[in-house]
This record gives structure tokens, C-alpha cells and sequence, in this order.
């Protein structure tokens, strides 16, 4: 037995099919934050990012971030841009299997001045660990006003012993000397001292700071 | 197929722009077959033609047609919805962490940030009785979060107390790195 249908049934049900599938393909977060134009246009880079394996939470993040702040819409979208390719080298240093967190730490060291270069050597010396919170602490360090190079040699010294909150414990430590005072060089090279010294007095004699190599 | 029948019966209820999403989608559909086919072939060729369908092949696309909308329909609804705080996903180490801002004349406080999807309205902080210390604790799991304090509503202020993030929108932020991952 069959029914015969006309047409316009099969364009209706065509349609409908369509229809969620044009919406699923837009980020619901960003509806009415950011005008069509540069919502598309923010689309188009989620989906792209996603393509590539990126995560795209973080580029949500920073849209939203943007209509929140009241920014130029073409601003936000440059912003999103900029961070999907700063996410993209920070996967090329951090490997495949970097999770979302760590790539963002990594664009945000990136974005104060560490290379991939420097990132990737990050990576090697803490083989298996996270690496959110050291290039979290290399880019704070750097907005603190300390130079990339010196924030680097420090986070990388301690990078093969220090664990997360030793790294936090000691950027507090240099910002409070900053804010007290003291020149950004000289309060990582004290502060480094003193971890170092607290890494060796624990774990006997695995924490060497080491210089970078150039 | 009764109880499909009576499924599709029952009203689903849709956002008031939906109908001009789903038109919009409609059209964008028929742009995309014009570039490689024109309209009125595509009209030639349904004119004057039937479909036949077995009841298996009806309920079947019953049934897609129903899922179609009710897909549609979920996340127009979630469009319209204010973002509460972003729940951690199972499995993650998640970290109790306090956000607090000490301002005397405020009239009220709220943290914003990557972990509520910078929503004005989704995490006030709450003031200490008799004292001007605001304040809220929130799980979060692994990551590095940009945030910022927003006072009466209106005054954009960073944390005088977390490392400030580079700001690319004139307007202050700081950053919390949640260990873990």
C-alpha cells in the first residue's frame, strides 16, 4: 500500500530538515551579543577552527567577552581571529594532544611575547604534565613587567620539579615585590632562588635550575 | 503511527522569531540550489509529479520532521535563555575559588567572566554584612579565565588581586589559572 504525496510535502519536509541545521551551525551564545554581519563572520571562524581539531570554547569566550565590554563588533572579530591563529601555534608547540586550557595558557604566553620556540621547550621538560598553569604564570609574569626573557628562564628552571601551586606561589611572591617595589629582574631571581632552594630541600636534588638554552 | 500522529498534534512552543529563522533558512536553501540549478527547472521538474511513499517511509519521515523541530526549537530556546555560571563537566578536578572585591560604596557587585559567559546578570558577589567586602566562591575546573568586576551595573574594574590579562577591548580584565590540566 502507498499514499501518494504531492510536491510541496516533500519541499515542506525538505525544509524542515534544513532549517535546524542552518541553526545548529551558529554558535546560540553569540545571538543577539554580536550583530549578523560579524556574527557570521565569528561563525566562520568556529567552524573553521573546528575543522583544524582547535577548541573553540576559548574563541566563544573571547566574543562574548568583547559584546560584553561594548567593543566595535569588527574589533571582536579581529580579536577572534587573532586568538584561533595564537591557539593554532600553541597546538604546533604544545603537541596534538594539548587540552583546550593549556592551549589558551599557551596563546596567552604567545601573546606576551614567548615564541613557539620557547613553548615547545616548555613542553620537553615537563613531559606528561600540565602546562596550563607555567605558561599561565610566563604570561602573567610578563603583564607583571617582567621581561619575557627573564620570566622565561625562571619558568623553565623550575619547570621539570615545580608543581602548579609552587609556580602561583611564586608569582604572588614576585608581584608583591614588584608592587612593594623592587625592580622585576631582581624579584625573579630572588624568588627563583628561594623556590629552587624549597624544591631541592623536598625532593633532594631534582631541581638544578637550569639556564636556557640559547 | 497514532501515537506520531498525536505527537505531532501537540504544540511546540518557538521563540517569536522563529518563523523568520526558519523562512531565512528556507531561502538560503533555494539560494544555494539557484547556483547550481536553476529555480524553475527545479519547480518543472516537482511539477506534475507524485512521491510515493510506503507507511514505513512516511513514518519515517514523519518522524524526521518532528525531530527537525523539536532540534530547532531547543536551541532557539537556548538562545533566549540567560547563561547561568558554567557548570564543570564530570570527571574534571574542579577548584573551589573565591572571587572578592573590597568597594565600601557599591550598591552591588557582580564577577564576570569566561566561566559564566561573561553574563552581567549570572554571578552577583554578595556583600559581608556591616563590612564592604564582596564576595563568591565558585567551582571551577582546570583553565585559565579571563574576568572582571562589574560594580552597580556600570563601572568595569579588574582584580586588584590576580595578575591583569592583556586587554584588547578598553576596558580592564584579569586572569585566574586553575591548575590541573
Amino acid at each position: 500500500m502507498t499514499h501518494r504525496h504531492g510536491p510541496f510535502t516533500l519541499a515542506f519536509c525538505l525544509a524542515m530538515l534544513a532549517a535546524p541545521a542552518a541553526v545548529a551551525a551558529q554558535e546560540a551564545r553569540l545571538v543577539g551579543r554580536l550583530p549578523d554581519a560579524q556574527r557570521t563572520q565569528v561563525d566562520a571562524i568556529l567552524v573553521a577552527a573546528r575543522s583544524a581539531g582547535l577548541p573553540t570554547e576559548p574563541l566563544v569566550d573571547r566574543a562574548l567577552e568583547g559584546a560584553a565590554k561594548g567593543a566595535p563588533p569588527d574589533l571582536i572579530v579581529s580579536a577572534v581571529l587573532r586568538l584561533r591563529g595564537e591557539l593554532d601555534l600553541a597546538r604546533g608547540a604544545f603537541g596534538d594532544t594539548a587540552s583546550a586550557a593549556e592551549l589558551t595558557a599557551g596563546a596567552s604566553a604567545l601573546r606576551a611575547g614567548a615564541t613557539p620556540v620557547d613553548l615547545a621547550r616548555l613542553r620537553q621538560l615537563r613531559p606528561g604534565q600540565p602546562l596550563t598553569v607555567p605558561a599561565g604564570v610566563l604570561a602573567d609574569l610578563a603583564s607583571a613587567g617582567v621581561p619575557m626573557a627573564a620570566g622565561l628562564d625562571a619558568v623553565l628552571a623550575i619547570a621539570e620539579d615545580a608543581a602548579d601551586a609552587d609556580y602561583v606561589a611564586f608569582r604572588r611572591n614576585v608581584e608583591r615585590d614588584i608592587a612593594l617595589g623592587a625592580s622585576p629582574v631582581a624579584a625573579v631571581g630572588v624568588r627563583l632562588r628561594a623556590v629552587s632552594d624549597a624544591l631541592a630541600s623536598t625532593g633532594g636534588d631534582r631541581s638544578v635550575p637550569r639556564k636556557r638554552k640559547p | 503511527m497514532e501515537r506520531l500522529i498525536e505527537t505531532l498534534k501537540e504544540p511546540v512552543q518557538l521563540s517569536p522569531d522563529f518563523d523568520a529563522r526558519v523562512l531565512a533558512a528556507v531561502e538560503r536553501v533555494a539560494e544555494d540550489a539557484h547556483r547550481t540549478r536553476s529555480v524553475t527547472s527545479i519547480a518543472g521538474w516537482l511539477r506534475g509529479r507524485t512521491i510515493r511513499l510506503s507507511p514505513l517511509g512516511a513514518s519515517g519521515l514523519a518522524a524526521a520532521i518532528v525531530a527537525a523541530v523539536l532540534i530547532g526549537s531547543s536551541i532557539v530556546d537556548r538562545e533566549a535563555a540567560p547563561a547561568p555560571p558554567r557548570p564543570a563537566a564530570a570527571g574534571d578536578q574542579v577548584q573551589m575559588t573565591q572571587f572578592v572585591l573590597v568597594a565600601p560604596e557599591a550598591r552591588s557587585v557582580a564577577v564576570v567572566g569566561d566561566f559564566n559567559d561573561w553574563n552581567l546578570s549570572a554571578t552577583p558577589l554578595v556583600r559581608e554584612a556591616g563590612d564592604g567586602m564582596w564576595w563568591i566562591t565558585l567551582p571551577l575546573s582546570p583553565g585559565r579565565y579571563r574576568y572582571a568586576f562589574v560594580v552597580d551595573g556600570t563601572t568595569w574594574q579588574s582584580d586588584p588581586d590576580a595578575p591583569a590579562a592583556e586587554d584588547e577591548f578598553g576596558r580592564p580584565s584579569s586572569v585566574v589559572s586553575i591548575g590541573g590540566a
